[in-house]
């Protein structure tokens, strides 16, 4: 068992280890208490008495308990990973919303100027300043406001099997988050800045065009910024930090490669039908697809030799070649197959002056035709799909890809993306990631069906972004690891072995699975029946130390000589 | 927004902590918080509220736009099926989304003699998950924060023939 004891720590030895300065550890608040002020009258929302059979890990056996369990789960995932000597107070409640709304949360107030606020003149969500305070800065006012649907059939479970059911924790996650900082309170509609002021979101938004952070922008720079898809990236150190372990690389992208003057990438929406993007990667020419004008048809008017309804008359010329199509006057799908039956390699479907403003779309199947189309479809804004068909006269050049040199929902340089597209959407825009992100971000602006319920890399970037603004994590020794996550939440962090008080000198490493040198060592006195083998058990760990670079053969001696003066 | 809990419940939780160091936790917490309440609270002291207050939600409350629907968002209760909303719940769609997803402007600022200054966002400024059932029994999800996002999710559009 030992052996085995000994491997397992090895692995963690070789893999894992850092070397972190016992010294300058912050504070410790502990993790912070979130408190849900129930404000639901009686026998409604979480006083709803209806009898409800447990569900997933659920145990309560009324709709509102279950509700009220669910909801104090979510709580629960991030206090353990938020810290914080203020209560956080959400004050919740289920009542009828409307159809299809699911519900809502938001801070109740922002507060800049407070003592021990990182930046001056910064805006930061109210527990957040609270936290940064120390103190509650509005205590007679909750943090966060919180307001859900009981006429929405949630999934109540907290074991995330959701099926094809909303999932109530994981949607609490994501609007909990918002409500603790992950939001920014420009305006989308003039950029003017929340009464004159940034907010802490605002300071690691970097546009890529034109250099700068949000809070150094103008109005005006910032409406632009707000719209300049895939050049508006996070770039506070946790969050790039955590890229690696969490976006994959490959990242879907419609790209012109010339003529100069339209080079970049695009804007783009995925269809439901063919096969996705990279699948294979497409590059080629750009030719715009011709068919015959169709005649008006009942309640369907005329349509154009643009719309790719029908036929492609320039088969031969569009072979092998992207198609370019209008939308418009049928669906999707049928153009993508008239594409495919042309022998194209590929499809762009730019919107229709109908739709002059609008997004680029997702693109559904119609059930008939999805079926039949074998090649990459995407579709872009008319702005973008004119601006293709002005320069095609001398040649367009395109690719309809997967980038393998650049994580899906980060941009070339590791840095996560933020939603920015065209045209804005209102307060979403920005205050998410982009959807690109592979793997999907709790934080993006859907609930995608294969979030977990974790929150930090390597499985989301919420909490890394939430550091970023401010927030720290409950670590009550100090060593850099997330207490439930640590391998000793209170680990002997001298800077130097101590061994029954006699100090050997030696270094006292801690490792990135929380557990220093130390706690190994008393791990092993804590195991070991004898004076004897805990002797020959330091022996063969501090062994292994040698033979993996910790220590040196000196250091070895000076912990095993303290080692068997230790009775 | 101010607190009102004597007839409120409140679910507390804090699973590292045992009653007494909570106890001593909540003890000491006091005591900062009415030391540093000399010069740190409340904010508000300096409010405006009420005074400057100019709430304008950009949404159609206090207009006359009235909206329909352009596709089948709502499950049929009794049949489980897609349909077109109601006149009455489109209304209410557009009563909940105007409430829920604001961004107020014009919001008062209060100060404190520490130097800090908060806003109370009025209920705005907060996210909105929004549900768009497929046919198949699988719901799109969207996070708004504004009507108008909202709005376009859902398929709404202004219905100028109701004017």
């Amino acid at each position: 068992m030992r052996r085995i004891f000994f491997s397992r720590q090895l692995s963690l030895l070789m893999f894992a280890f850092v070397f972190i300065a016992l010294s300058g550890r912050n504070t410790f608040a502990g993790p912070a208490q979130f408190v849900i002020v129930n404000i639901n009258a009686v026998g409604v929302g979480f006083n709803d008495p209806t009898p409800a059979a447990p569900i997933g890990g659920n145990t309560g056996t009324t709709l509102g308990q279950q509700r009220l369990i669910a909801f104090t789960y979510a709580a629960s995932l991030w206090s353990a990973r938020l810290d914080s000597n203020v209560p956080i107070r959400i004050r919740a409640q289920f009542t009828p919303l409307a159809p299809n709304v699911l519900g809502s949360a938001g801070p109740v107030s922002v507060i800049r100027d407070f003592p021990n606020a990182p930046i001056a003149g910064t805006w930061y969500h109210v527990a957040l300043a609270n936290k940064l305070a120390g103190v509650d800065l509005l205590p007679a006012n909750d943090d966060i406001n919180a307001n859900f649907s009981t006429n929405f059939n949630f999934y109540l479970g907290i074991d995330n099997n959701h099926g094809a059911l909303p999932d109530l924790v994981a949607v609490l996650l994501h609007e909990f988050a918002h409500g603790l900082g992950f939001s920014q309170s420009a305006s989308l509609g003039t950029g003017a800045l929340l009464s004159g002021f940034p907010d802490a979101y605002n300071t690691k938004l970097l546009d890529l065009t034109t250099g700068l952070h949000w809070n150094q922008m103008t109005n005006a720079q910032r409406l632009a910024s707000a719209t300049n898809f895939g050049r508006v990236v996070w770039d506070g150190s946790f969050v790039t930090a955590g890229v690696p372990n969490v976006l994959v690389f490959g990242s879907p992208d419609v790209k012109v490669i010339s003529p100069p003057a339209i080079a970049g990438s695009y804007q783009f929406g995925t269809a439901a039908f063919g096969p996705a993007i990279g699948n294979p990667n497409v590059s080629s020419n750009v030719v715009a697809a011709v068919d015959v004008a169709e005649p008006p048809s009942g309640p369907n008017p005329a349509g154009t030799t643009t719309d790719g309804c029908s036929p492609f008359t320039n088969a031969a010329a569009v072979a092998g070649k992207i198609a370019l199509v209008e939308r418009g006057l049928c669906g999707f799908a049928v153009k993508a197959r008239n594409a495919t039956n042309a022998g194209a390699v590929g499809v762009i479907i730019y919107n229709q002056l109908a739709n002059v403003n609008a997004a680029p779309p997702g693109m559904a199947d119609d059930g008939i035709n999805g079926q039949f189309v074998t090649i990459p479809a995407v579709s872009l804004r008319r702005a973008d799909g004119l601006a293709i068909v002005g320069q095609l006269g001398g040649g367009v050049t395109a690719n309809i890809e997967k980038d393998l040199s650049v994580r899906a929902g980060a941009d070339p340089l590791g840095r996560a993306r933020a939603y920015a597209p065209f045209p804005v959407v209102g307060g979403s825009s920005i205050s998410h990631y982009d959807t690109v992100a592979s793997r999907n971000l709790l934080m993006e602006p859907a609930i995608n069906g294969d979030l977990t319920h974790k929150v930090k890399a390597p499985d989301d970037l919420t909490f890394e972004l939430l550091r970023d603004v401010g927030w720290t994590f409950p670590d009550a020794d100090g060593d850099g690891v997330v207490d439930d996550e640590d391998c000793n939440p209170n680990s002997d962090v001298r800077p130097t072995i101590v061994l029954c008080d006699l100090d050997s000198g030696v270094p006292n490493t801690v490792f990135a699975n929380g557990c220093t040198m130390s706690d190994l060592i008393a791990q092993l006195a804590a195991s070991s029946t004898n004076h004897g083998s805990f002797v020959s058990a330091v022996a063969n760990l501090t062994n292994q130390w040698v033979r993996d670079g910790l220590i040196a053969g000196q250091q070895k001696g000076a912990i095993q000589s303290a080692a068997a003066r230790c009775r | 927004m101010k607190k009102t809990h004597s007839m409120k419940e409140r679910a507390r939780f804090d699973k590292n902590s045992n009653p007494l160091s909570r106890a001593l936790v909540m003890i000491l917490f006091g005591a900062i918080t009415t030391l540093l309440s000399v010069t740190l609270l409340p904010i508000g002291g300096n409010s405006t509220k009420g005074v400057s207050a100019s709430t304008n939600p950009t949404t159609p409350q206090g207009t006359n736009k009235r909206y329909k629907a352009t596709s089948p968002i709502v499950v049929d209760r009794q049949t489980g099926r897609l349909r077109m909303p109601t006149r009455e719940e489109t209304d209410e769609l557009v009563q909940t989304l105007s409430t829920l997803a604001k961004r107020p402007e014009g919001l008062p600022q209060t100060s404190a003699a520490s130097g800090a200054v908060a806003i109370d966002l009025d209920g705005g400024f907060g996210g909105v998950m929004l549900a768009r059932p497929n046919g198949d029994g699988t719901f799109e999800t969207k996070c708004v924060f504004t009507f108008e996002e909202g709005a376009e999710f859902l398929g709404l559009v202004e219905d100028n023939s109701q004017q």
